[in-house]
């Protein structure tokens, strides 16, 4: 096994469980802030409850984003040295940029948020949430500006082999960037909804108490995945134009693909300069569920009179279909970066030259201890998940007051 | 502009340690609690700052890529063994803190605990063998590469890990005698100070470890700030035990707050002017000017910062303002 395989593979695994969190967090932020917000504009109980119930479930989910991403943070230093050597100069701001405006005050407004409650002035409670939703699409942004920079390294210049930084605006107007960047979010926020809809759905299917509250919240999920599964396909059908313009080896052949490798064989010497058909693979399989999950919106009229919880199946429906999206991400990310193989920058960084000159020996025990610790964490972490959104609205640990003891039905006794 | 970035670089990792480390030391103090209601006053009195504490270290990694590009790719696989384990530390700390409290059975906590005592360590050890390795020096080849790993295997790194383990020990139990509750405040106070001799013996072993090896001499670019910094560290100790048993916990926070600033002082001045210092090739030492990113980058990212810092550093201290004090049950309980 060789360094680049190992790096690669480690890479692929960890970006991935990454991101199954991060959609979840971009998505799930979004309807709290529209929670919390209502709570605050109504003063319905109802929506506090809401909020610190589905508030509870993005924390749990929250704090594994962090430990991943920490774990992509550093993987660039520490497998891909090349990287920063040769395409630093351009491919660090951005990143620099995403901890400084988006991490560092995301999670200090989310450990005020948490702790917050009961403590802060409910105006200021609602701002820091509305906070942490804005630095989590910044970071969004700024990540898929990095990314986009690889797809379609822009605004640089070579010397010596090492790219300078001509033109900052360029990273930012990148035509592989917009689309994209909505694709992300609209795809985050269909995650959210649909996830919010699943949960509601299997504690109306069960008939836990709460229906009411239940009730609310499938509706509302319901009806966000519903319109982001369209400007999930509008954002997704938008992409194959500017990202084959600018990749054209990406999506197949073609005159201009055929003219770019003749063009990279000429100056990088001979090589395979097509993607593995791996990519398109998953684009297909990703288009498809997308075209299935606007089956969503046959689901819409139900929510009159409440048809879709007395007919039963269209719950079902829902928690059975929840995998799917996050199947979708997965391999519509494959499709990114697969298909922009075997470069690390499309057309000026070779994978190879980016991997760093650590033996296949610790980059192995490296890709095994990675993969063991954070598939580990991410199981566990589910299975908690899964727990608390069984468990129901009753009393969650997120915002229960100071001086009131647990009222769980089933106690936890270590609790102070 | 180059000295200006790395020191911006030093202070976001210093205070990473500073922060963090009392995060690890509350971490590492778990072990000695049996009652689980303890335990989670511990964590408790962490609560609010969890979160905010270690996103210095994201920070200072966002400023190693974007103003040190090359330094960023040497150091972190040049130590590929110490970053490693510190990250394996840090993400089991972060994520296990939350995952104990979320079980229902004691069993189950009592089990995550360990974990989180464990990771505590691995955090420690690791970035005090990094800061210890870059005092020794690295095989950077003309190449611009650290080849190879084992250049990290000595005891003075090993001395080195031991040491910020030691530190951030007491720096952790000095946290809490300022953060608990008063009645509890005494008990960790006698444990902190009882704590300061084992960080003295600690840093002490690996100054004189230092002093005796031959590649930490011949590394050490700047002899006078080499010794005089770890004499300021024992300083700091000192003050912090006079503090403790004064009961002035507020100093001796600052103090051994200072004792885990002081490492990285000390790395960034011995070394100075280079970044990394190679043992096998002195042509081939990587000074801080030629490790830092070129013109433009450094420009854009300064335009960013300066007006960004103060809003960046007015957040945190928003968060330490509004949970001040010592823990009285007025926030909620959630770690
Ligand atoms: C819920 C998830 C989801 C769903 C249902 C879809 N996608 Fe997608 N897709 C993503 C989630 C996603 C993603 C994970 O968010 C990606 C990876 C990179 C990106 O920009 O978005 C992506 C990438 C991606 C790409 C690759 C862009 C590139 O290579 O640079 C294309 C062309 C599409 N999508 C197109 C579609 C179409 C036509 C869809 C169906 C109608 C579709 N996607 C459904
Ligand atoms: C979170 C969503 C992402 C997923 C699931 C993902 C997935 C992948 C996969 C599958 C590979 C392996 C490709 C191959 O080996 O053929 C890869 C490689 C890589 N990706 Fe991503 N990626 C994500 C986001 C990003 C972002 C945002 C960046 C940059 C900021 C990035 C930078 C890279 C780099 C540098 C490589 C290594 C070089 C390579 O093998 O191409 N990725 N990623
Ligand atoms: C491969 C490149 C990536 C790197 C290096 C990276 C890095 C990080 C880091 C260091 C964190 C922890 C921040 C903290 O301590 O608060 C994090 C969390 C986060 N990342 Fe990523 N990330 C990558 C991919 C992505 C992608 C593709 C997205 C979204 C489009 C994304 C969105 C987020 C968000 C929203 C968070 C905060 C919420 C959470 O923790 O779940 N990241 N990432």
């Amino acid at each position: 096994m060789d360094t680049l395989l190992l790096a690669r593979l480690q890479f692929a695994t960890t970006t991935s469980i990454h991101f199954l969190f991060v959609v979840v967090t971009l998505g799930l932020v979004t309807l709290l802030v529209g929670l919390q917000t209502t709570w605050v504009l109504t003063d319905k109980p109802v929506y506090e409850r809401l909020t610190r119930f589905w508030g509870q479930l993005y924390v749990i989910n929250y704090v594994l984003g962090i430990a991943t991403g920490v774990v992509m943070e550093f993987q660039f230093g520490l497998n891909w040295s090349g990287l920063s050597r040769y395409v630093g100069n351009v491919f660090g701001a951005p990143l620099a940029i995403e901890t400084l405006v988006a991490f560092f005050l995301e999670s200090t407004f989310l450990g005020m948020w948490i702790f917050g409650w009961h403590r802060l002035r409910r105006g200021v409670h609602l701002a820091l949430l509305w906070g942490v939703a804005l630095t989590a699409y910044a970071s969004a942004f700024w990540i898929m500006v990095a990314n986009s920079w690889l797809q379609n390294p822009v605004g640089h210049e070579v010397h010596d082999g090492v790219a300078h930084l001509t033109d900052f605006t360029a990273l930012l107007t990148n035509p592989s960037l917009g689309m994209a960047l909505g694709h992300v979010a609209s795809a985050a926020l269909l995650v959210g909804g649909m996830l919010m809809a699943a949960v509601s759905a299997w504690h109306l299917i069960r008939r836990t108490p709460d229906l009411a509250l239940f009730r609310t919240s499938l509706r509302i999920g319901l009806i966000t995945a519903a319109l982001s599964i369209t400007l999930v396909q509008g954002f997704g059908f938008a992409q194959f134009g500017p990202v084959g313009a600018v990749q054209p080896t990406k999506f197949g052949g073609g005159p201009a693909a055929e003219e770019l490798i003749a063009d990279w064989t000429a100056r990088f010497g001979p090589g395979d300069y097509t993607p593995p058909v791996l990519a398109s693979v998953g684009l297909g399989f990703m288009i498809l569920i997308g075209l299935g999950l606007g089956l969503l919106w046959l689901l819409l009229p139900l929510l009159w009179r409440d048809w879709i919880i007395r007919l039963r199946f269209p719950l079902w429906l829902l928690l059975l279909a929840l995998p799917l999206p996050f199947v979708a991400v997965i391999l519509g990310w494959i499709a990114r970066e697969v298909g922009r193989q075997p470069w690390v920058a499309y057309g000026l960084l070779p994978t190879e030259q980016a991997v760093s000159g650590v033996g296949p020996g610790v980059m192995l025990a490296s890709l095994i201890g990675f993969s063991l610790l954070l598939g580990t964490l991410a199981v566990t972490n589910w299975v908690l998940l899964a727990k608390h959104a069984a468990r129901g609205a009753y009393d969650p640990a997120l915002g229960r007051r100071p001086t009131q003891p647990p009222a769980d039905p089933r106690p936890e006794p270590a609790f102070a | 502009m180059e000295l200006a970035w790395y020191a911006l670089l030093g202070l976001f990792f210093a205070s990473y340690l500073v922060l963090g480390g009392y995060d690890y030391g509350v971490g590492l103090l778990l072990a000695r609690g049996a009652d689980p209601t303890r335990r989670r006053a511990l964590l408790n009195a962490v609560g609010p700052f969890f979160l905010g504490n270690e996103v210095w270290l994201v920070a200072a990694v966002g400023i190693l890529f974007g103003a040190f590009p090359v330094l960023e790719g040497e150091l972190l696989s040049g130590f590929y063994p110490a970053v490693v384990g510190a990250l394996f530390g840090v993400i089991t700390v972060t994520a296990g803190v939350q995952l104990r409290s979320r079980p229902a059975g004691p069993r189950a906590r009592t089990g995550w605990d360990r974990v989180v005592v464990a990771g505590s360590v691995l955090a420690a050890l690791g970035w005090g063998a990094l800061l210890g390795g870059l005092l020794q020096g690295v095989p950077l080849h003309a190449d611009g590469h650290v080849a190879g790993v084992t250049h990290l295997l000595t005891p003075f790194a090993a001395a080195a890990g031991l040491a910020v383990v030691a530190l951030v020990a007491v720096h952790g139990a000095t946290f809490l005698t300022l953060r608990l509750p008063a009645t509890e405040a005494e008990g960790v106070g006698r444990l902190a100070r009882r704590l300061v001799p084992v960080a003295l013996a600690a840093v002490g072993a690996a100054t004189a470890l230092g002093l005796l090896s031959d590649r930490v001499r011949a590394t050490a670019q700047q002899p006078v700030a080499a010794v005089l910094l770890p004499v300021v560290l024992v300083a700091a100790l000192l003050v912090a035990r006079a503090a403790l048993i004064r009961r002035r916990p507020g100093l001796a926070f600052a103090a051994t707050g200072a004792a885990l600033a002081l490492p990285v002082a000390l790395v960034g001045a011995a070394l100075w002017p280079y970044a990394l210092v190679s043992t096998v090739d002195a042509g081939s030492s990587l000074t801080v000017a030629d490790a830092a990113a070129s013109g433009p980058t450094l420009r854009l990212l300064g335009w960013l910062t300066v007006p960004l810092l103060p809003a960046l550093l007015g957040f945190q201290a928003m968060c330490w303002w509004v949970f001040r004090g010592r823990t009285d049950g007025r926030a909620p309980v959630y770690w």
